[in-house]
């Protein structure tokens, strides 16, 4: 189960002279129940690998198959709605995701079309609003009424009302102030960890989601030039540079600790209060050891 | 919806057609929409394809992207084809069927009309395709410059026409990836009767007009903060230049005119 | 704080598009500097509000020199993006007195002002006003009444300056994100102002774009040539410019060094940031009994090699 990508080749405008291709014979394996960071430059194809997940854009060329679903290139289509019901996409701007007159609308929208009667879909919908942190008082607003953060948790809200297996969200945290994308993220995190959803998010800021992320899949020109955990993404750290990407500070501070103390193999710590802590750790077995040196000695 | 729509994008090739004044071409488009509807027999219909065939091959475009710029437009020629057929009688008799019957006449009459219009179609994307959007406006400006004096600003005008050939693809874009958002809610398009397919293209109304004032509020204030005034005073970079080859393309496309009238009188 | 300006001109990081800022300074500039030793803005008690009664921008009083390089920090709707547009006369201040570059803004005076004011904003696809770069560059200065050949040149220039000369011709839409906010800087330069405001520009840029733009900001800055405001949330930027002014609400509630602020956690709140990585190891470790090393002391005590790498990292910014 899970998401597999096999000689998946995707090309915009296929047959006029302006084609473009966006993604060139992509292999991917992406877990279940994990959360995987996408990342790369802009134009990498991040954007259009997503849409392929649900059925928005088919492939060119070879096929994608996500849960149970199987979608060839050149092939008719199986229906979608179940799919598009079990992989929820998030779109950048919760502005082009917001259409309805209220968030109640919004928010009922999804059941709805996938068949849900009116009190399942309002009783989702509750559920979807706590847990993205949103009051209940803004259930009769226009969605445009809401703040930058609000707008942003209502549209992640809007699709996890379809109570779907696999949340696929692009650049959640773009535009909004630091101290909410670091919250965005925590919760995200929680939805994969304690309720068992996949969590796929593309992002151009590795450094924030690194703590969180079981998995990474590093895009570039079309193909993912990196898949794999975070240890794997340590050691392959000095390349992200030719994708475009800075190296995160907590990997350079890692690497730094690594050769200081010769450290072989270790899952990473990579979140500050982390890395300090093994730091300590290291250090404190150090004077041991010197200390035990100096009683020999002695 | 962009993937599909080939028309009013630039292809630039580089070619001689690409370097003409817009008004040449602007008014050589005049001249061959004239030329289209006085085309009213075989001949001349003919001669007035292989004449755009030669012209398209000067732009260093591709024939098949000009078919594939009518492409779109498959359905509407079919209509016209059958409406035809089954509206003019006359000549022999080709097909019958019970009471109804096939003309020669008809099917003429229907070859033309589509014949006519694939040409009209592929010249203006000929247009379109060697001219930019803002050159394209240019051009028009300085057609309308005459009608100052009637009460027309030309430069409000092209003002308006500039902005709108600037966002209209990025709106269509917004609008598209709020429908691949409605779809992945479970409202696909392409599945929904024709009565849900309306409302929810009114559902985009909302968030596309928002956008639509968002982003002309953004582009008010990048206008006015770079000191633009409308009626101010300005230069132009690339000011417009008539040239004795604008004046050939032009005589070229009255002789095909007149060519297309004679022909239609003997 | 002058850790930019002290750099040594040799010791600028290799970015791709570099071109040199330093050589356009001229001797004309400098002796403009000298003749006029006003700031370059000056806000005095200004107050507006978007509906005339409650008040967005509240008594409002700021002085910002020539030359200078400050960010504008503070939550999403304290009013930063209502007082910079105050600064251009996009909107008009209620009561209060505004001068830039030594001329006071009335409705008189709103032409030569915009002249003297850059600014680029935050979405890089809406303030794109031409079809394609080249006539994007060529709007303003089409606006300021100059010849074909003297646009001719400067956009050649500014494009270069910028590394956007190989797409002069494109349209926006083929360009990246970051592509279009050096041509929406391109377009700006060309028209050369003294002050240069940036509503959130790099904010809706990738990471790498973000830093080849606070590296452009860098020679900007260094050249001398122009005063920078920007708004921004990007802890990087904050640090590496001079000064930091904190709205909340209306109203400026402080302006100081951007090491002060990091090391205020209540206006850090206020501004809805987090510490920089850097910044937020060294407390952690401090947490854990080691100090960060005292300012002026690079040296240290190497007892511990790594604790010390980290220890420096943490407020060394130029890294």
């Amino acid at each position: 189960m899970g998401i597999q990508l096999e000689h998946v080749s995707y090309t915009y405008d296929a047959r006029s002279p302006l084609r473009q291709t966006a993604l060139r014979d992509v292999e991917l394996d992406l877990a279940e129940g994990a959360l995987t960071g996408i990342a790369g430059s802009s134009g990498s194809g991040k954007s259009t690998l997503l849409q392929l997940l649900n059925g928005i854009l088919l492939p060119t060329e070879g096929s994608v198959k996500v849960l149970d679903v199987r979608l060839n290139a050149g092939e008719k289509l199986p229906k979608l709605a179940p799919l598009r019901k079990r992989v929820g996409l998030v779109f950048q701007f919760p502005e082009q995701q917001l259409f309805a007159r209220t968030l109640e609308e919004d928010l009922v929208f999804g059941p709805l079309n996938f068949g849900a009667s009116p009190e399942e879909a309002a009783a989702s919908a509750r559920k979807a609003l706590e847990a993205m942190g949103l009051e209940e008082s803004l259930l009769g607003r226009h969605p445009l009424q809401l703040s930058g953060g609000q707008r942003r948790k209502a549209a992640i809200a809007s699709v996890l009302a379809m109570e779907p297996d696999i949340l696929v969200l692009d650049e959640p945290g773009a535009t909004l102030d630091q101290v909410s994308r670091t919250e965005l993220i925590r919760l995200l995190h929680r939805l994969c960890k304690e309720e068992g959803k996949t969590v796929i998010i593309v992002t151009h800021r590795l450094d924030e989601l690194l703590p969180y992320a079981d998995r990474w899949i590093i895009m570039h020109d079309g193909r993912p030039v990196f898949q794999g955990a975070a240890r794997g993404l340590v050691d392959t750290a000095a390349k992200l540079p030719d994708y475009g990407l800075s190296v995160p500070l907590s990997i350079r501070c890692w690497h730094e600790l690594e050769t200081a103390y010769g450290l072989q193999a270790e899952e990473p710590c990579l979140s500050p209060a982390a890395l300090a802590e093994r730091a300590m750790q290291l250090m404190e077995a150090d004077a041991r050891k010197e200390l035990n040196l100096c009683v020999k000695s002695c | 919806m962009r993937e599909k729509l080939l028309i009013g994008r630039l292809i630039d090739t580089g070619s001689q057609v690409h370097r003409l004044d817009p008004r040449a071409k602007l008014t050589a488009m005049l001249l061959y929409a004239a030329a289209v509807v006085a085309a009213r027999s075989w001949p001349a219909l003919l001669s007035l394809a292989a004449f755009s065939i030669a012209v398209m091959a000067l732009t260093r475009i591709p024939l098949g992207t000009y078919l594939k710029a009518a492409k779109p437009l498959r359905i509407l020629m079919l209509f016209i084809l059958i409406v035809q057929c089954l509206a003019v009688k006359g000549g022999s008799v080709l097909l019958a069927a019970g009471s109804w019957h096939l003309d020669s006449a008809g099917l003429e009459a229907g070859m033309h009309a589509v014949l006519r219009m694939a040409l009209l179609v592929c010249f203006t994307a000929l247009l379109t395709f060697t001219t930019s959007p803002g050159r394209l406006n240019q051009g028009l400006e300085g057609m309308l410059r005459p009608f100052a004096r009637c009460g027309i600003s030309p430069e409000r005008l092209s003002l308006m026409t500039g902005i709108a050939l600037r966002f209209i693809p990025a709106i269509l874009d917004e609008a598209q990836t709020i429908m691949k958002a409605q779809a992945s809610r479970g409202a696909d398009l392409k599945e929904l009767p024709w009565k849900e397919k309306a409302r929810m293209l009114t559902a985009l109304l909302v968030p596309v007009t928002v956008s639509a004032f968002r982003r002309a509020e953004d582009l008010t204030a990048s206008m006015e903060s770079r000191g633009y005034r409308l009626g101010a005073p300005r230069t132009q970079y690339r000011p417009l230049s008539w040239s004795l080859k604008d004046t050939c393309f032009v005589a070229v496309f009255v002789l095909i005119c007149l060519e297309v009238v004679w022909v239609g009188f003997y | 704080m002058n850790r930019v300006k002290t750099r040594p001109p040799n010791g600028r990081s290799a970015v791709g598009n570099q071109v040199n800022f330093t050589a356009a300074g001229g001797k004309e500039h400098v002796a403009a500097r000298m003749a006029e030793q006003t700031d370059m803005v000056l806000l005095d008690n200004v107050s507006f509000a978007y509906d005339g009664q409650h008040e967005d921008i509240k008594n409002v009083c700021l002085a910002i020199g020539r030359g200078e390089w400050v960010t504008l920090a503070g939550a999403n709707g304290c009013g930063k993006s209502t007082l910079i547009r105050l600064m251009n006369g996009l909107l008009r201040a209620r009561c209060g007195c505004i001068s830039i570059g030594g001329v006071r803004l009335e409705s008189g005076t709103v032409g030569v002002i915009r002249q003297k004011v850059g600014m680029v904003f935050q979405n890089p696809d809406n303030q794109f006003i031409g079809a394609t770069v080249e006539e994007d560059m060529a709007f303003g200065l089409e606006g300021m009444c100059l010849g074909a050949e003297e646009i001719g040149s400067r956009i050649t220039r500014y494009a270069m300056r910028l590394g956007i000369s190989g797409l002069l011709h494109r349209h926006p839409q083929e360009l990246s994100g970051g592509q279009k906010q050096r041509a929406a800087l391109a377009a700006i330069l060309a028209m050369e102002p003294e002050l240069i405001i940036l509503d959130e520009a790099s904010s809706m840029l990738d990471e790498k774009a973000r830093g080849e733009m606070l590296e452009l900001l860098r020679e900007m800055h260094r050249e001398e040539r122009y005063t920078l405001l920007s708004i921004t949330h990007d802890a990087e930027e904050i640090a590496a410019s001079q000064r930091v002014l904190v709205m909340d609400r209306g109203r400026l509630t402080a302006d100081l060094a951007p090491r002060e602020l990091f090391r205020n956690g209540d206006l850090l709140r206020l501004c809805r940031m987090e510490l920089p990585f850097r910044l937020q190891l060294a407390q952690e470790l401090e947490k854990r009994g080691i100090p960060p090393v005292p300012e002026g002391d690079p040296a240290g005590t190497a007892a511990y090699p790594v604790t010390e790498v980290m220890r420096k990292w943490a407020f060394n910014w130029s890294m």
